[in-house]
């Protein structure tokens, strides 16, 4: 599994690939922890999963409700087929801020600084 | 003996996670599901060795598994076996579904997917049973 990070205006998107399953959870919810006090939206990007166990339903779950408490906004953006059946199975999809893109995933960030250091 | 039998004999380490995929996802294709089933099938397994590696061994990497996937005459027969500490049979299904508490969630999943699932304790350990019937269309 690869993380990787970055920052667009005030959000911050955590894109995802490989598989995430209980040998690989752990490194995406220290990640996750880790970026949730750092923006005002995180964005975690999960097209490139190939693979997601209940372990890293339980990552999200976990995420979201620790940003709840920091009032943050958790979204998550671009799931896969894959994905989704395990949203469904666990019944997790009313839970979460779920949207189709990254743009929509940002559509409540304030824009993007311009001209700044021109 | 009908259809194909895959047997792992492997340790309680999350790195071999990925190989029983591979292998589960062949073999249900062979048997006859489809993507999706497939992928349902492939996720039961993976929470019922995760919830051994988790629970009966508490994370150890080092304790024996042995899993047999076997096909029958009418869809797939799972036996597991592990030396771990006993299963607490009350909490299985416990949590609800669709809350937003974390745990839980993997004994839901096995459920849901399979059509027949049971949990033993035997005198050499734990043992998981649990089947899924290929249901043809007509």
């Amino acid at each position: 599994m690869k993380i990787s990070i970055r920052d667009v205006g005030r959000a911050r998107i955590v894109e995802v690939d490989g598989d995430v399953d209980l040998g690989t959870s752990g490194a995406l919810r220290r990640t996750l922890f880790a970026a949730l006090p750092e923006s005002s939206i995180l964005a975690l990007n999960l097209e490139a999963i190939r693979y997601i166990d209940s372990s890293g339903i339980a990552t999200l779950i976990e995420v979201l409700n620790d940003s709840k408490r920091l009032n943050k906004q958790f979204v998550l953006f671009g799931l896969s087929t894959a994905v989704e059946d395990v949203f469904r199975l666990t019944h997790v999809f009313r839970i979460f801020r779920i949207v189709r893109t990254e743009q929509e995933a940002l559509g409540d960030a304030p824009p993007p600084a311009v001209g700044r250091g021109v | 003996m009908t259809g194909l039998l895959v047997k792992f004999a492997m340790a309680s380490d999350t790195r071999y996670l990925p190989v029983v995929r591979g292998a589960v996802g062949a073999l249900t294709a062979a048997i006859g599901w489809d993507e999706a089933e497939c992928r349902a099938i492939v996720l039961a397994l993976d929470e019922a060795i995760a919830n051994v590696i988790r629970h009966a061994y508490g994370g150890r990497s080092d304790g024996p598994i042995e899993l047999e996937c076997r096909e029958s005459a009418d869809g797939l027969e799972v036996s597991m076996m592990d030396a771990g500490e006993a299963v607490d049979l009350s909490l299985i299904c416990a949590r609800e579904v669709g809350c937003d508490t974390p745990g839980g969630l993997g004994t839901h999943i096995i459920r849901d997917v399979m059509d027949s699932v049971s949990y033993q304790r035997t005198e050499s350990g734990n043992r998981f049973l649990a089947a899924k019937r290929l249901r043809k269309q007509a």
